[in-house]
């Protein structure tokens, strides 16, 4: 009891505070490990069920998730049944109690089709030059069948069951990859794992962005990204140069500073309206009159595209890079510039030679962070010329290679677009979370680098001071 | 050798005079074309203002009140974190635990808030749906643990005391919030069940006539409070640790505790430093788009009501402007908006920064002799 009283009077109010620390990184860490699970165990050939309920009715699929029943005691169980062609639906919810059989045949198979999505089922036959194929043999045939140029491949022509018996028949063309993960020993599936990640990160959208890959939407990403980086380091470093070494340190340069610093803090979407306002309908607008007017009234330039998004990002990022080389070049000593005047160096001289190579390693910096921060930025790029689906990659083999009027694809967009607009957004999450997975390792790591290179820095100059 | 230096002494002078004139000039208008964008606002906004055009500005209510709304529920949620966080780290925490913590929490404002919104709202709200009297019970019952591990503490032996530090309780305390989290979430649905006969969310109606909306403030309040937590933490926290350290020292050394020193001497020192780390807190949450536009039901409502949802300036923007053709009254409107969030922004990041500088200054001043 006096215990309890001296800990009421030394009072819980430090551990509230710890409290609120652990919780930061618990919601954290549990942000991360979700993505994580979710966006890399999607990859994974997941096992099929066979279910046969009590009614006689038999559903086969991928169990993705269990849920309380409505209204009910007891669980169902949402399972992705695929056959999109045959009845219509892809997903299907079972009522755990009505399920009297659940049974993982090794024979059940998942085929991906160009059109329609998934197929699940079991496989009859091959026919193959008037030869039918049938048991096993079939499957070993289709596995090798797979592995050639799809012209070839389309005088195969399978014969598939649906698990409820109905049967079709498929060229084995417009199939993209089959598997029965039922019957895969775990070296397989590693290696399925390994190639369905692969395929993510190479292949282009399909099927409505539900399916396929994000190569359009990295390629535009970094794209974008580079450009940015090509036009904001050398104004950037141009700006803090001016700011710090050759304009007056009167009140008004203060002034100047501190107006810079806070348009870091100014909301992104604001740079989207200047973008949009003078970028894409001013000068753009212009642009068009004068050198596009055979073209006019689709605009060519007059929209957003590339070359748009990337002045706009720039913009914002400006802001970073100045404050990050003003911090560099704030911290040289003023003895190495003394220095270098008195040895009978210009002002050029001395900034070229001794300033800049000193203040590198903060640009990098400043360069990395900037890149970070666009890379993440979605708002913007919405008013300026992101595309969800672009027909045509911005870089091409047609002269000018560069199109800087194009649409372009982004990770950031592509994510909300199939979160938000897709048709079958239940179908699509897999999809999402591994791009969510993907843009944050990206900025994270980009972030990971600027903070050590600047510790590295730090600890340099530390000891040459 | 000479000869040499005589023909390019001139050069010299004239090469370094062009290159400042130059650099100067390419300065100077980087800077003008960055504070350009405030001209460009006014400039395209005025013709509204001027018309006096009162419609739109009717228009424009809902959306300044979900702005208003969304901020008011993140910093709500983020405030006490991010401070509380800061407090610890500046006062309690191990020097080793400090240099990767700090660091950690300063990465989550990196995490795009397009990744945040996703989550909070297709992940996020549908658990929330049907876990709502979990959700709040959660929001109490997780600060109370946090104490409740405080006093379990003080009443433990010594050889405990000494294996789990306070220092340390930052990592010590993540098992202690899971195994409480899970413990809330088996024992609310039957407290549930016995009081409320079950569903919540019916209960809300009937008796507050509150409708339920999947995603409404509450999970964008939770999901922006989430992200701006790093800012207001890392600023909050560098205001803390620059107070003198003779001020705690003094405090302490006259019998205070630590805690008692935190309060009573860094406090008062460093408000100004916290009240700057709020106003950049409430800055990044009036302008955030993505989450926003994710997490809520972006239907434009004058109601209070925690339940349902809001549309932003921002995010009307943001799915409104690519549509208004230029010129026009909405594109107008829609420039207004921005301007609005442009003057709150600047102006807020500006008065904070002041604060920031004075403060600094007051250091320097009472701080000097150590």
């Amino acid at each position: 009891m006096k215990r309890l009283k001296s800990a009421l009077r030394q009072g819980v109010w430090p551990w509230l505070c710890a409290g609120s620390v652990a919780l930061s990184l618990l919601m954290l860490g549990a942000l991360l490990a979700l993505l994580l699970t979710r966006g890399l165990g999607h990859f994974w050939p997941a096992t099929l069920d066979e279910v046969t309920l009590a009614n006689g009715d038999i559903v086969a699929g991928e169990a993705v998730r269990e849920l309380p029943l409505p209204d009910q005691a007891g669980n169902e169980r949402l399972y992705f049944i695929g056959n999109r062609d045959i009845d219509d639906v892809r997903w299907r919810w079972v009522a755990l109690d009505s399920i009297a059989q659940r049974t993982q045949p090794a024979t059940l198979l998942r085929l991906e089709r160009r059109t329609w999505g998934d197929f699940i089922g079991y496989l009859e036959a091959v026919d193959v030059n008037g030869q039918r194929i049938t048991g096993q043999d079939a499957w070993q045939q289709v596995k090798q069948a797979l592995r050639l140029p799809t012209l070839q491949r389309a005088q195969y022509q399978l014969t598939l069951r649906t698990p409820q018996g109905q049967t079709l028949r498929q060229s084995l063309a417009t199939v993209l990859s089959a598997e029965a993960p039922n019957a895969m020993s775990v070296g397989q599936k590693v290696q399925t794992w390994g190639n369905g990640i692969w395929q993510f990160l190479s292949q282009g959208p399909r099927a409505a962005n539900t399916q396929g890959g994000v190569w359009p939407a990295i390629f535009g990403t970094m794209l974008m990204v580079i450009l940015m980086s090509v036009m904001v380091t050398p104004f950037g470093v141009l700006a803090a140069i001016y700011l710090n070494e050759i304009a007056h340190q009167g009140p008004l340069t203060r002034l100047v500073r501190i107006g810079v610093h806070n348009l870091a803090g100014v909301p992104s979407i604001v740079y989207g309206v200047f973008g949009l306002g003078v970028f894409v309908y001013g000068i753009g607008g212009s642009l068009d009159e004068w050198f596009f007017d055979e073209a006019l009234p689709s605009p060519t330039f007059g929209t957003g595209g590339l070359l748009w998004a990337s002045l706009t990002l720039a913009l914002l990022t400006l802001p970073v890079v100045i404050v990050a080389t003003e911090e560099g070049l704030a911290r040289i000593p003023e003895a190495q510039r003394e220095g270098a005047v008195a040895l009978g160096a210009t002002r050029l001289e001395m900034i070229t030679r001794v300033v800049l190579p000193m203040t590198m390693p903060a640009m990098l910096t400043g360069v990395i962070l900037a890149v970070a921060r666009a890379a993440g930025e979605v708002a913007p790029l919405m008013l300026v010329g992101v595309a969800k689906l672009a027909p045509q990659m911005p870089l091409d083999g047609e002269f000018p290679y560069l199109h800087l009027e194009r649409k372009f694809m982004h990770l950031g967009y592509h994510l909300f677009d199939t979160a938000f607009h897709g048709e079958d957004v239940q179908a699509a999450i897999p999809l999402v979370y591994a791009t969510a997975l993907l843009l944050v390792l990206l900025v994270l790591v980009l972030n990971l680098t600027a903070i050590l290179l600047r510790h590295h820095l730090r600890r340099q100059r530390g000891s040459e001071c | 050798m000479t000869r040499n230096r005589l023909t390019s002494q001139p050069f010299r002078h004239l090469q370094d005079r062009i290159a400042t004139g130059l650099i100067t000039a390419g300065g100077m208008g980087v800077l003008l074309a960055v504070l350009g964008i405030g001209v460009f606002l006014v400039w395209e906004a005025m013709p509204l203002l001027l018309s006096g055009n009162t419609n739109a500005l009717t228009r424009l209510s809902p959306l300044a009140w979900g702005t208003l709304k969304a901020a008011l529920m993140a910093l709500l949620f983020a405030l006490p974190l991010a401070l509380g966080a800061a407090f610890y780290s500046g006062f309690f925490m191990s020097r080793q635990l400090h240099s990767r913590i700090k660091p950690t929490l300063e990465m989550m404002e990196a995490i795009p808030g397009v990744v945040i919104g996703f989550i909070a709202g297709l992940i996020f709200a549908p658990w929330v749906e049907r876990h709502l009297a979990s959700t709040l019970v959660l929001l109490i019952w997780l600060p109370l643990s946090m104490g409740l591990a405080g006093l379990l503490w003080h009443l433990a032996s010594r050889r405990w005391q000494r294996r789990l530090p306070l220092s340390w309780a930052a990592l010590w305390l993540i098992p202690w919030l899971i195994a409480m989290f899970m413990v809330a979430l088996w024992l609310t649905p039957l407290v549930e069940q016995a009081w409320w006969g079950g569903d919540l969310r019916q209960r809300l109606y009937l008796w507050f006539g509150l409708d339920y909306v999947t995603r409404n403030a509450l999970i964008v309040g939770l999901a922006m409070g989430f992200a701006v937590i790093p800012s207001i933490y890392s600023l909050a926290e560098d205001a803390l640790t620059e107070v003198p350290r003779s001020l705690m020292e003094g405090a302490q050394a006259l019998g205070a505790s630590r805690w008692q020193a935190a309060m009573k001497v860094a406090l008062p020192a460093a408000w100004p430093g916290l009240f700057s780390a709020t106003m950049i807190g409430a800055g990044r949450a009036v302008g955030e788009t993505m989450i926003v536009l994710l997490a809520s039901s972006n239907t434009a409502l004058l109601s209070a009501s925690p339940f349902e949802g809001m549309r932003t300036m921002a995010a009307a923007i943001a799915i409104e402007l690519p549509e208004a053709s230029a010129g026009g009254t909405p594109y107008r409107m829609l420039v207004l908006a921005a301007l609005v969030l442009f003057l709150f922004t600047f102006l807020v990041n500006t008065l904070a920064e002041v604060v920031r500088q004075r403060l600094r200054r007051r250091y320097h001043r009472i701080g000097g002799a150590s």
